[in-house]
């Protein structure tokens, strides 16, 4: 088959279209402020990249690290903690015939696309009441159920063949031993994939941290820098772009890393 | 498998005693989710309808029924606030997803000249925050920034400002083009490379062209997964907020310029909450409709014991 010029030409108009701000990102991370504001598509020269990491790695005594901090934190412990809660849900589903199953099913999967703008709110005035108002765990806690999570690893267990199940349990293992010793073995690649889902979405989620969260020292960084100022108020533009830079480093090096956990399952479906 | 089934099933005293004791067992696995879903997500909702039934003042609350709702209905800057969302719904979205179409059989066709790497790059916008997106795309656009601004001056429209009230909706259309259409293609593609074979070998043989193949036998198989991905966008597009907030930052822009801002301004701005918790739920009402469809797919598969849904 011959190479397909014209398919080719109109997947490389594309792809500038898609890498485009990337390349500006890039750039931008060079410049101070009055070299943005020449507008040009080239490094900042003199090139100032150093002079911006150095400035945002001693802004007001490395509030970006905690930042940073803050963000494995939540995204990382939250999708932990996520993920195993809806594995031991999915195995309840999967091993047992019990009371309410259906109903229950229903009622996690209605409420699988309950929109933050509508939970936030009244989480605010949960939080506010429990004293846990800017704290980390009012970002933690809604953090840990990821319900949409439940719904794929009902379906990831129920790929375990049913053998496993019984074999095991001739041999005298109890439900718990299954559970941890054969069943979860099972369930890791799809646990990889589901794992790195929500960690995205919970690095990502700036709308619960930036209504139950006031205090800088416990932002994520997706929070945080939107509050880059100048001592007078002002946004720094330099900075917050650099700070944008370093934003999406971890998840393009994740995604770079792990790309076929990426795909399988989630978005095949058949 | 109804209820009605499963009792038939099991009759004995016998059979209901193990299904008894796996309940017990299934609760205490289902426990700690459960506890969780209960206070985190059940419990706001909840306290949102009780909530948007009060009226309030400052710290003082009292019931007022359906006031709210009716104040609501009547509220102007409610019915605007829908204006992004309907234009994301009725410009943005189809649009998006007749170019990730032509897009996923694009990567049909250069499969073997390297299609992967463009995969991945179109793929990349999806897999950002979109406070970033909002942040680097509002000052590509900002006047002061903007690598446009010098190609605008040479043609002559040094007077024109590119960041404008109506230039906004050009722009988010730009955005979310940006940074869905990658991840929408790469779907489409995925359900599109397990349609089997046989049906585009024999179109092959009878003379028909790529394009033929794709929109006349390959589309058909595709009308799912498409659907799927609309009602996703659709509930998408009516809770954008992250992208207008970081462009509100550089331009003025009304509180209620979307639902989700309209809502956390009447909230935050205005101290409204009760209203703001009708709005809310008006919101999650809304996206509930939308995606009865996903519900019903997805509660017909797992009862069947057939593979998971989409995204």
């Amino acid at each position: 088959m011959r190479k397909p010029i014209l398919t080719t030409f109109i997947m490389l108009l594309l792809a500038v279209y898609f890498i485009f701000p990337f390349y500006w990102l890039a750039i931008g991370t060079t410049k101070n402020v009055s070299q943005l504001f020449q507008k040009s598509l080239l490094p900042g020269v003199p090139n100032n990249f150093l002079e911006n990491v150095r400035a945002i790695f001693t802004y007001q005594n490395g509030l970006f690290f905690q930042w940073l901090a803050n963000s494995f934190l939540y995204a990382g412990l939250g999708a932990l903690i996520a993920i195993f809660l809806a594995c031991m849900a999915g195995y309840a589903f999967r091993r047992y015939d019990f009371y309410g199953k259906k109903l229950l099913f229903l009622l996690i999967l209605g409420f699988a696309m309950v929109p933050v703008f509508a939970t936030t709110l009244p989480l605010f005035m949960l939080f506010r009441d429990l004293k846990l108002l800017n704290t980390r765990l009012a970002v933690l806690l809604p953090s840990f159920v990821h319900v949409f999570s439940v719904y794929l690893m009902i379906a990831y267990w129920n790929q375990v063949p049913e053998e496993i199940f019984n074999a095991a349990q001739i041999d005298g293992a109890n439900d718990l031993l299954i559970f941890f010793k054969i069943g979860l073995p099972n369930l890791i690649p799809g646990s990889i994939t589901l794992f790195l889902l929500v960690f995205v979405g919970i690095w990502n989620n700036f709308f619960l941290p930036l209504v139950v969260i006031n205090s800088r020292a416990r932002m994520p960084l997706v929070l945080g820098i939107t509050t880059i100022t100048d001592p007078q108020g002002f946004p720094v533009y330099n900075l917050t772009l650099t700070s944008s830079f370093f934003t999406i480093l971890p998840l393009l090096i994740l995604f770079v890393l792990l790309q076929k956990h990426f795909k399988p399952q989630l978005y095949t479906g058949r | 498998m109804t209820e009605e089934m499963i009792m038939d099933k099991m009759p004995t005293k016998k059979r209901m005693s193990k299904k008894t004791l796996d309940s017990i067992k299934a609760y205490l696995f289902l426990a700690p989710f459960l506890l969780l879903f209960a206070t985190m997500v059940i419990y706001p909702i909840a306290l949102s309808a009780k909530l948007s039934l009060y009226g309030q003042r400052g710290a003082r609350m009292w019931y007022i029924g359906l006031q709210n709702f009716v104040t609501l209905f009547q509220d102007p800057k409610f019915w605007e606030s829908f204006r992004i969302p309907l234009f994301l719904l009725t410009v943005q979205v189809p649009l998006m997803l007749f170019l990730a179409l032509l897009i996923a059989f694009l990567y049909e066709k250069m499969e073997k000249h390297g299609g992967g790497i463009y995969r991945f790059i179109y793929y990349l916008p999806y897999t950002i925050p979109g406070i970033v997106t909002g942040i680097v795309w509002s000052y590509i656009f900002s006047d002061s920034m903007s690598p446009f601004r010098p190609v605008l001056d040479l043609l002559g429209f040094s007077g024109t400002k590119i960041l404008t009230r109506p230039n906004l909706q050009l722009i988010l259309l730009l955005i979310t083009l940006w940074a869905f259409t990658g991840y929408t293609a790469f779907v489409i593609y995925s359900s599109l490379i397990a349609i089997p074979k046989a049906y585009s070998e024999q179109a092959q043989l009878d003379g028909a062209t790529f394009w033929q193949i794709a929109f006349k036998i390959k589309m058909p198989f595709l009308r799912d997964v498409c659907l799927t991905l609309f009602i996703f966008n659709a509930i998408g597009a009516i809770q954008v907020f992250n992208e207008p907030w970081m462009l509100g930052k550089l331009i003025v822009l009304p509180s209620n310029y979307t639902p989700a801002m309209y809502i956390y301004n009447s909230a935050f701005a205005q101290g409204r909450f009760t209203y703001a918790a009708a709005l809310g739920l008006i919101l999650a009402l809304l996206t509930f409709s939308f995606s009865l469809y996903i519900l019903h797919r997805a509660t017909k598969q797992m009862l069947t014991g057939e593979s998971q849904l989409l995204p």
